[in-house]
């Protein structure tokens, strides 16, 4: 069978290696390789057998590959990779924001050879996360984003890039190592046979309750650092404040579903046990999570640390999705870690080109912009509805899944978290009021719309926004090819 | 492909290097004294001797080259018998593993001025070490490591001091000298006390005999002075501080060949004592509480005294390197630190350790070797001794710059790099051998995030602030030399680095799996 993940793999890897060297051609490269790389992720969709084919609430791989890496007999790690339905909603949401990204910075004029290499290369990262089958293959992908990441903060970034790129190097770094600690534990306390997922999975089960529940912990720690929780979450509105507009939309389209998809795939699928045991930790973490980044948004000043903060509300929803611990409950996180890869890359695009159009990004001295800049104020627009959990946008169906989950398993506990969204729609709201609304104010001279590239780059998460908005089934259906379906206790 | 009878077989390999030696000296007799010429002599000697090592380990092709055969590897001397000195696979691997470092700085000096005064005693001394650490890789008895260690300690403070009109350099030379030669007598006090309770120095003796003759306090005092001997060796804290001074104060190729190369004697020393006579009593109760075997059981103590040491020295090491402005003072620091996590293999005393441990040494000469190399070069180009003057000179010079970040982000323990490898495979090994080994590995992981705040920084300083427009000093290099001022010997040394690095950390399997054959092998023969 042709290795279709590595070759994907691969793609990306020549595509990174060609842009770092391609001079003043790199942005072509970059989007050749976008390009290809999602028609190879249309590809795996296309042939993806959908969950009929798919045992219901056990493990189980399509396009896998297991070759030997390293084996001293006590140490058994392999290079083994495999999708299912949510690896590949993940790789999908990879491929769309990869592409945005690639076309909204094409006019990205310091050292853009350097740029884009390191855009790619954060992708790979990710999508290795996503197939990786593996402790060691899933540990290194998981550092290996950190790198460019760290780069791209510290050297595109703003006034304080120095600061946050190293706080956000220190903070996701401490936090792995411990999910390291906690995942050799898995393996070498159970006696797994091999690093591989599957004799994880087979074996971890067996481990003492409380054992169990104090890896989870530490994976836990490890995954919720990236989410990021409260009170571990001051890393994100600094890196996202400085990071360029492109480094943003990664970073919280992407990045931040690492935390959420090793949370899953790692910690509740191989250690049920002890997920049962700590669930009403995650629940209130969860709900401080939700509770302060809402609260949090509603009183700053600049467009983009707002938008940074409700993106801690919203893996906020997503964690407390989790902690439901319901196959209902974990289709609504992976739902909502999709949306929100989306909108909150449209959001993080418009607060840039906010930023370019106006020099500043303070809510409160720009106002009455849409005649001015009738396309970027629609997708502010688009993305703010989208955002606040309107109908017939991404995130209605995902936050619906997830407080109807909520509501199946702890009944009214979930009038808590329904309160505060509606605290989410008012900062939203009022931040539309102020900036698009109203007699024009802080509008310079020669501000005019958007170029093309920013434009179609935001064009195309606007309209995902709107497809799965209007057609969520369509994901639905691919992220019940999983473990999720039929989770126990359904 | 010869095989040589009884003594010389097994020490073809010292032999080259003594023979190296002995031209350097000739030629510089002759008044040859051109650098250039002098480095070609020292590096075919040390190549032709790591190509010898690698025969004997059984390297694929290189097979053919091997001098000693294949059945004198691994044998357990007749009881009874005290041998000198044996053969161990494990002995060979860290043969190569000493030659790598040589061949890496003597690849590096080459790039040195021609003309530059000293230089055949700069060779000479270097090729006499390496006589030293060969030999303690063969050594199974404490007078034979002893003096072996003595062979490479001698010439290495004349090294450090070798430039004698630098004031700096000869106050390091001082302070080494004074430190080494406290050391060497810890050590010998140490083995004579041994000597007074087991009536023998010899390494198979002493594990014979220590189920019978018990553990008096005669026993502890002699390893607990052999433990304090060679601690400053290895710079473990507290017996560490001696370390900066001379790291700062010789010059940057020597500290190269300092940290990544001689300091590992020390380190093979404690593997052979302390995995040989001592925790081999311990390994049938390992992974059992350290107190467990009563207050007189030498074995569990001697572990817990080690674990207690590594901890410290990481732990005190990484701390004052956050605090150094001077790139070899953070450097030195960071060097003593690493020495921590070496010593975790010891303390567990398991196969897989024992190789994580090893693999760790070899990264560490690779990192920390390939590190001070760039220091120099890039001294030579007229930059400031301060991490801030390194300012912008990741982006002025992409290469020398990428190098030097992959050193550092393998230092640090970043995937896809032999310093992951080897930290992954040594933490693992200590999770493997659960009881409170595990400690031993979460205080390394903490530690090792602690080093990620010092390197993070210098990529800071070297990528994200912009350089003294005004400092261009480099822009028009002053030495002369090819490779962009650093010379094509400093060049292809980093440049070899660089490759290792990343070419171990993708694939390590065909190392990993020799070195723990060689251990397996040591832990079982004993020695």
């Amino acid at each position: 069978m042709f290795p279709l993940l590595s070759a994907v793999l691969v793609t990306l890897l020549v595509g990174t290696v060609l842009t770092f060297v391609s001079g003043r051609y790199a942005r072509w490269i970059a989007l050749a390789t976008s390009v290809v790389f999602f028609a190879e992720v249309a590809y795996l969709l296309l042939q993806f057998p959908g969950w009929p084919g798919f045992a219901s609430g056990v493990p189980q791989f399509v396009d896998g590959e297991s070759y030997a890496w390293i084996h001293l007999g006590w140490l058994q790690v392999n290079y083994s990779v495999g999708i299912d339905g949510i690896s590949l909603v993940l790789l999908l949401l990879t491929a769309i924001l990869q592409i945005a990204t690639v076309i909204y910075s094409w006019g990205e004029a310091k050292k853009p050879a350097a740029w884009f290499g390191l855009l790619l290369l954060t992708c790979l990262g990710c999508v290795g996360v996503f197939v990786a089958l593996d402790v060691l293959l899933f540990f290194l992908f998981w550092e290996a984003v950190l790198v460019p990441m760290f780069f791209i903060i510290g050297y595109w970034g703003g006034p304080r890039r120095r600061y946050a790129s190293i706080k956000f190097f220190v903070y996701t770094h401490v936090a792995s190592i411990v999910m390291l600690v906690g995942l050799l534990a898995i393996v070498f306390y159970s006696h797994a046979s091999s690093f591989d997922y599957a004799s994880v999975y087979a074996a971890a089960p067996a481990l003492p309750v409380v054992t169990q529940a104090f890896l989870f912990l530490s994976l836990f720690f490890g995954f919720g650092v990236k989410f990021p929780i409260v009170p571990f979450h001051t890393w994100l509105p600094d890196a996202h404040v400085e990071a360029p507009t492109g480094g943003s939309v990664l970073l919280a389209g992407l990045l931040l579903k690492l935390g959420g998809y090793g949370l899953i795939r790692w910690a509740v699928f191989v250690l049920p046990a002890g997920f049962h045991e700590v669930q009403p930790v995650l629940f209130v973490v969860a709900l401080v999570s939700i509770a302060w980044g809402s609260i949090v948004s509603l009183s700053q000043r600049d467009l983009k640390r707002m938008v940074a903060y409700s993106s801690i509300n919203h893996m906020g929803i997503v964690l407390l999705a989790i902690a439901v611990g319901s196959s209902l409950g974990l289709l609504a996180a992976v739902l909502l870690m999709f949306a929100h890869g989306i909108v909150s890359g449209l959001l993080f695009m418009s607060s840039g080109s906010v930023h370019h159009t106006f020099g500043t990004r303070d809510i409160a001295s720009v106002g009455g912009m849409t005649p001015r800049t009738p396309v970027l104020s629609t997708m502010i627009m688009i993305g703010s509805l989208a955002s606040l959990g309107l109908p017939w946008l991404i995130s209605f169906p995902a936050e619906f899944t997830a407080l109807l989950a909520t509501w199946d398993r702890l009944a009214y506990w979930v009038l808590l978290p329904l309160g505060i969204l509606v605290v989410t729609a008012a900062f939203y709201i009022w931040m539309m009021q102020r900036m698009l609304f109203g007699p024009p104010k802080g509008i310079p001279a020669e501000a005019h719309d958007l170029p093309w590239h920013e434009t179609a780059g935001m064009g195309i998460l606007a309209a995902v926004a709107i497809v799965f908005g209007v057609l969520p089934f369509l994901l639905v259906n691919l992220i019940t090819a999983s473990p999720i379906r039929g989770f126990p206790g359904v | 492909m010869v095989e040589l009878s009884g003594f010389v077989g097994p020490f073809v390999p010292e032999l080259l290097l003594f023979g190296g030696l002995l031209l350097v000296l000739l030629l510089d007799v002759l008044g040859i004294r051109r650098n250039e010429t002098l480095a070609t002599v020292a590096i075919t000697a040390s190549v032709l001797a790591l190509l010898s090592i690698l025969g004997d380990l059984g390297f694929g092709p290189l097979g053919v080259l091997a001098t000693v055969g294949a059945g004198s590897l691994n044998v357990t001397p007749a009881a009874g018998s005290a041998p000198l000195y044996h053969l161990t696979s494990f002995g060979l691997v860290f043969q190569a593993i000493f030659l790598v470092s040589a061949i890496l700085v003597v690849l590096a000096s080459s790039s040195r001025p021609s003309r530059e005064p000293g230089a055949p005693i700069f060779y000479a001394l270097l090729l006499l070490a390496a006589v030293g650490m060969l030999l303690v890789a063969v050594a199974s008895d404490l007078i034979f490591l002893l003096l072996a260690i003595e062979v490479v300690s001698i010439p290495s403070y004349l090294l450090v001091g070798y430039r004698r009109q630098e004031a700096r350099s000869m106050e390091a030379a001082m302070k080494f000298f004074i430190v080494g030669a406290l050391s060497t007598v810890l050590s010998f006090y140490g083995a004579s006390l041994l000597f007074g309770a087991y009536g023998s120095t010899n390494l198979f003796v002493l594990q014979a005999a220590a189920a019978s003759v018990g553990t008096p306090v005669l026993v502890l005092l002699g390893y607990g002075f052999l433990i304090a001997g060679l601690a400053f060796k290895v710079t473990l804290v507290p017996f560490h501080a001696w370390a900066v001074d001379v790291y700062d104060g010789a010059p940057s190729d020597v500290s190269a060949f300092l940290a990544g190369g001689t300091k590992k004697i020390g380190l093979f020393a404690f593997f052979l004592v302390f995995l040989g006579p001592v925790l081999l009593v311990h390994s049938a109760t390992a992974g059992s509480s350290p107190f467990g075997g009563g207050p007189l059981d030498v074995g569990p103590m001697v572990s817990i005294t080690l674990g207690v040491l590594a901890v410290l020295t990481m732990t005190v090491g990484n701390v004052l390197a956050l605090l150094q402005k001077e790139m070899k003072r953070m450097l030195a620091y960071s060097s003593i630190s690493q020495a921590g996590y070496m010593l975790i293999g010891v303390t567990i005393g398991t196969a897989p350790a024992l190789t994580g441990a090893t693999l760790q040494i070899l990264a560490h000469v690779l990192m920390k070797g390939g590190a001070f190399l760039v220091v120099a070069g890039v001294a030579a180009l007229g930059i400031g001794p301060l991490i801030d003057d390194w300012k912008g000179l990741g982006v002025r010079r992409p290469l020398l710059g990428a190098a030097f970040a992959l050193m550092l982000l393998s230092l640090a323990g970043v995937p896809l790099t032999i310093g992951f490898v080897s930290k992954f495979v040594l933490f693992s090994s200590a999770v493997q051998a659960q009881g409170w080994f595990i400690w031993l590995a979460i205080a390394g992981l903490l530690n090792s995030a602690l080093s990620v705040f010092y390197y993070a920084r210098v990529l800071r300083v070297m990528y994200f602030d912009s350089g003294d427009p005004t400092a261009t000093a480099e822009a028009v290099p002053t030495t002369g030399l090819g490779a962009g001022g650093l010379g094509y010997g400093r060049a292809a040394a980093i440049g070899l680095v660089a490759v290792l690095i990343v070419g171990i950390g993708l694939y390590p399997q065909p190392i990993l799996q020799a070195i723990q054959s060689a251990a397996q092998h040591f832990l079982l023969s004993g020695v």
